[in-house]
């Protein structure tokens, strides 16, 4: 086959590109801000704020570049998709570093407070499956597997559940005040990272529409069980 | 059909108005409803047309509807061209041409031996790449068809509708009795269509009617098919895709398939909307071709 539009086709594969790189850092985010969480420990958790900029500074070429792109090649059929496609994982990436940095700056806050190993160790798991899921939806978007893609609700499934059982567990603090108030803010840590595992599912969703040319929401990403 | 033949002269007996209220008033859904497809006013089937041994154009089926605008797109030498010409038996006029297969127009077979092919031209109007005006006025370029057909109405009043429809109105009322050929690429081209559209056609065929005419032209001549599908359906040819995309409804996407005999036939690939074939077409060759990734 002739390529008769090589500069535009190499410069979609060049923003795909970035989302992989941007993919990579919102993970190691993730992980590093949980790891920091369970750690007590607050430069791991000014670091992970750091790498916030760089992601940032990808986000805003992808989406300048995006702009000039669709200006200059009026892309059409799998090409207007992809386009789409890039523009909105590009938002859910950088939506998931800025998870990641609002969980190290809970870390942060609530140095010098009491914690309860139990909730550490949800938290832990809850932060192990959605970046598992940041990976997963990248790696099925490069692949373009849609069998993979469509998995991702199912992933999501244990992190909305540990995030449901929040209140439980924190409400078993109760008695302690201090105890309390960190298990309030573990509460903000668990929400923040089910909507992680969210964008992750909206990737995958994403990923699915490229294939398949029709948009359909993984119903049960955010909801239900 | 053979029974509305009143004249010892074969006819086209078709007053379009009328056929197409009849039958084709299919259903008048409820508000609700989606709009239901225009009527089909030619419904082509198993189209094939030869140039003596060669095969240009091979099975094309697909209808071009009321009021809609219709691209035809593909590769140089796909038979779109072929195609657009045997909507008013311009392919009657080239001798080794040989059209088999049916096309209906409004039911009846356009290539019936009651079909009388001047009749046709009448009712379908065509457009060509090059502006052709005739080397007379700009009023008598739109007052010839009417005038051959007999029109006894007000001619100062329909060649003015003419051109108005067309978009020319402003640009040339003063200069009625000028020549065309003073007229500009674009000028000159709307001119034709206000000349193809005088004799109230059915249907206007274009033939990459934009092709020699700048970007802004272009896009005049673009905004005015809009205008014009409210009264007619067009059919259009165009090697620009964009522009596909923009006035279609529905595109036709064409290519060259090469038979054992080592001939290079066109075929069609896909007919859909044209949201459709621009956004997810069906067909790897139809997306291979409009994201240029075909040779
Ligand atoms: N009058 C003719 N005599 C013989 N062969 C012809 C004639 N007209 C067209 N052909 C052949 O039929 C095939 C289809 O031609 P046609 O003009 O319909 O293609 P097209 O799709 O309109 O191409 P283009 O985009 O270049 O205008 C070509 O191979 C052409 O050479
Ligand atoms: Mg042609």
């Amino acid at each position: 086959m002739t390529e008769l539009r090589p500069h535009f086709h190499d410069e979609l594969a060049q923003l795909e590109g970035d989302l992989v790189l941007m993919g990579e850092q919102a993970t190691a985010m993730i992980r590093d801000s949980v790891a920091a969480l369970a750690a007590g420990d607050v430069a791991a958790a000014a670091e992970v704020i750091e790498r916030d900029d760089p992601v940032d500074d990808l986000y805003l070429g992808v989406h300048s570049r995006w702009l000039e792109t669709m200006a200059l090649q009026t892309p059409v059929a799998i090409d207007l998709r992809l386009m789409s496609v890039i523009l909105h994982v590009n938002s859910h990436l950088e939506r998931i570093a800025d998870l990641a940095v609002t969980v190290a700056k809970i870390t942060q806050a609530s140095n010098g407070l009491p914690h309860d190993p139990t909730m550490v160790s949800h938290l832990q798991e809850m932060g192990e499956i959605v970046a598992s899921m940041v990976r997963a939806a990248m790696e099925a978007f490069a692949a373009r597997d849609l069998t993979a893609a469509l998995s991702l609700p199912e992933m999501d499934r244990p992190v909305n559940r540990l995030n449901r059982n929040m209140v439980r567990e924190v409400a078993r603090l109760a008695g302690d005040p201090e105890l309390l108030e960190w298990g309030v803010r573990m509460m903000v840590v668990a929400r923040t990272l089910e909507r992680a595992g969210d964008n992750a599912v909206d990737v995958a969703e994403q990923l699915a529409f490229l294939l398949t040319g029709e948009f359909r929401e993984f119903t049960d990403a955010s909801h239900h069980d | 059909m053979g029974s509305r033949v009143a004249e010892s002269k074969p006819v086209l007996r078709l007053d379009v108005r009328d056929v197409a209220s009849v039958p084709m008033t299919v259903t008048i859904g409820e508000r609700s409803e989606p709009a239901a497809d225009h009527p089909a006013i030619f419904d082509v089937d198993g189209l094939n047309v030869h140039y003596g041994d060669f095969h240009a154009v091979k099975d094309v089926s697909l209808q071009i509807r009321k009021n809609e605008i219709t691209a035809l797109i593909g590769p140089s030498g796909c038979g779109k061209s072929t195609v657009l010409r045997c909507f008013n038996r311009m392919n009657d006029l080239i001798e080794i041409a040989r059209v088999s297969g049916s096309i209906r127009y409004h039911g009846v077979d356009l290539y019936g031996s009651e079909v009388d092919p001047v009749q046709v031209r009448r009712h379908i109007g065509m457009v060509f790449q090059k502006p052709n005006p005739f080397p007379k006025s700009i009023y008598d370029n739109v007052a010839f068809g009417p005038k051959i057909a007999g029109f006894e109405g007000s001619m100062d009043d329909l060649v003015e509708e003419a051109l108005t429809k067309a978009a020319l109105w402003d640009e040339v009322k003063d200069k009625l009795d000028g020549s065309a050929y003073a007229l500009s690429g674009g000028q000159q081209q709307r001119l034709c269509i206000a000349r193809a559209i005088a004799t109230s056609p059915d249907v206007v065929l274009m033939d990459e009617p934009a092709s020699a005419l700048d970007p802004i032209a272009t896009l005049r001549i673009e905004d005015l098919m809009q205008g014009l599908k409210e009264d007619y359906s067009i059919v259009i040819v165009t090697h620009n895709m964009q522009q596909a995309a923009r006035v279609s409804d529905r595109t036709a996407f064409f290519t060259v398939d090469m038979e054992q005999t080592g001939q290079r036939t066109g075929v069609l690939v896909e007919f859909d909307e044209t949201s459709k074939i621009f956004t997810n077409p069906g067909e790897t060759r139809t997306e291979d071709y409009i994201t240029g990734r075909f040779g």
